[in-house]
């Protein structure tokens, strides 16, 4: 009886709407991506994206950005690791450089020993997206949280190069 | 013609199969081979390998893998969330042949794969049995359902929270990350000295992974076979470790088919159903029927 219960609580509380979690306010961030940017624009486009300007819009409305903020969750949504997607926010300039990458959330087991270091995300800095992103070869292997580790390289790759496929062109990119 | 990539990524902009495969080859193999030996240990019913099987289980499961079936995959189940298939194949397998297995046997997971089971009933072997405090059987029938209680309060928190975390304090099997934080370090030790008295203790009482397939087992195809005596003889319940046996009844939720009792059945020595065979037919030479007149 007692688990009968139990159980038809826990089917209740899972017909629940799924909470799902993307930072509504990432802005916070947007100077450690972006030490020097001048100013952001607001969320939007497809992928959804800030762009990163130099001055700010508001005295040269005809700047060009020199880079992008976005989420790997909203340019690869179906991708996920052990137990969910991880959240990475990316800074990337105009020649496909990663400047730099929050992980701002995750639901891994494993989170605590393989992306919640900050070392994970360093790695990452600085990188150009026409590098391999071989977890094992250019990034780091944590063998026990592999399954966390590849999905976290995989979104990073896909998420910076869809990016520099829709809004740059192959010349734009570091050589 | 196809025309080279303008882009200069390293990969083909069409990901292939062998692209997929070509990193996961070693895992498959690995893990499919470790399979197999189990299954062989299980149907052999063979003592020295069950033993390979736990070095196996240990050795690359946990500390090499970390291929433990955990209350996150409950979670999981809850959530509806699995890593990617085509890049998870080898864990998707383990997965898979946990359900499948313990449908079709029993929680031989339990007793064979689960690397922390492995190395508690290795433990178990080593260890000199006049250490061991035997759990009285009251108590201990009683202290099985706790595992149920963890289980469905684990589940309850979880809905509540989605703190994912909780499992860092509800099972062991991160040890074999050999990374924890000294809460978790020190409750291990707790939990570790602790069943060099009481064997297999967290298995038998506390493990809400063992429960979950504990229910499952309900549904086994293949159970164990018992002679007509088991109804009235009790020297396999006295044989059984996990404390599974309560008379005429093998006790799906605790039974991790550790083959203890499988082999007693067998053994022509030892079990009633042997001797009582052994004595008719003797009896038989000494008297044999006469006609009826």
């Amino acid at each position: 009886m007692f688990l009968v219960l139990v159980t038809a609580g826990v089917v209740t509380l899972s017909a629940q709407p799924r909470r799902t979690f993307t930072n509504p306010r990432p802005e916070p961030y947007f100077k450690t991506l972006f030490p020097n940017a001048g100013g952001f624009s607001t969320f939007g486009g497809t992928p959804l994206h800030y762009k990163v300007y130099g001055v700010d819009p508001k005295t040269n409305p005809n700047a060009p950005p020199i880079g992008f903020i976005f989420w790997t969750t909203d340019v690869v949504p179906t991708d996920i690791g052990y137990h969910g997607p991880v959240h990475f926010l990316v800074g990337m300039d105009t020649r496909g450089v990663i400047q730099n990458v929050i992980m701002d959330y995750n639901s891994e087991p494993y989170g605590y020993f393989s992306v919640d270091p900050p070392k994970f995300v360093e790695q990452f800095k600085n990188k150009s997206i026409r590098d391999p992103f071989q977890v094992g070869k250019d990034i780091a292997a944590v063998s026990r949280a592999s399954i966390t580790i590849n999905h976290s390289a995989r979104v990073l790759r896909e998420a910076t190069r869809t990016m520099a496929k829709t809004f740059l062109r192959p010349e734009d990119l570091k050589q | 013609m196809l025309q080279p990539d303008p882009w200069g990524f390293e990969e083909a902009p069409v990901e292939t199969w062998a692209d997929i495969l070509a990193p996961q080859y070693q895992d498959i193999a690995l893990l499919s081979a470790f399979i197999i030996l189990a299954l062989i240990s299980f149907h052999r019913k063979s003592v020295a390998l069950k033993y390979v099987t736990f070095a196996a289980a240990i050795g690359y499961m946990g500390f090499a893998k970390s291929y433990l079936i955990s209350i996150t995959n409950i979670f999981s189940v809850v959530d509806w969330t699995w890593p990617v298939f085509k890049y998870n194949i080898a864990w998707c397998l383990f997965f898979g042949f946990t359900v499948v297995s313990t449908v079709l046997w029993g929680r031989l997971y339990c007793g064979r794969i689960c690397a922390y089971g492995a190395l508690t009933q290795t433990l178990d072997a080593i260890l000199p049995a006049k250490m061991r405090v035997d759990v009285p059987y009251a108590i201990e029938k009683r202290a099985s359902l706790i595992k149920f209680g963890i289980l469905a309060g684990v589940l309850v928190y979880y809905v509540a929270t989605h703190n994912v975390l909780i499992y860092q304090y509800t099972e062991p099997f991160w040890m074999f990350s050999l990374l924890g934080t000294p809460v978790m370090w020190t409750l291990l030790a707790v939990l570790l000295a602790a069943t060099l008295f009481v064997r297999n203790l967290y298995c038998r009482f506390l493990c809400p992974v063992g429960a979950t397939l504990g229910l499952i087992s309900f549904a086994t195809v293949f159970k164990i076979k018992r002679w007509s005596e088991c109804k009235t003889c009790r020297i396999c319940e006295k044989t059984c470790q996990w404390g599974a046996i309560d008379g005429p009844k093998i006790l799906v939720t605790e039974c991790v088919r550790c083959d203890d009792c499988e082999r007693l059945y067998a053994d022509e020595q030892k079990c009633p159903h042997w001797r009582i065979i052994e004595y008719n037919e003797r009896k038989l030479r000494v008297l044999p029927l006469q006609p009826v007149r």
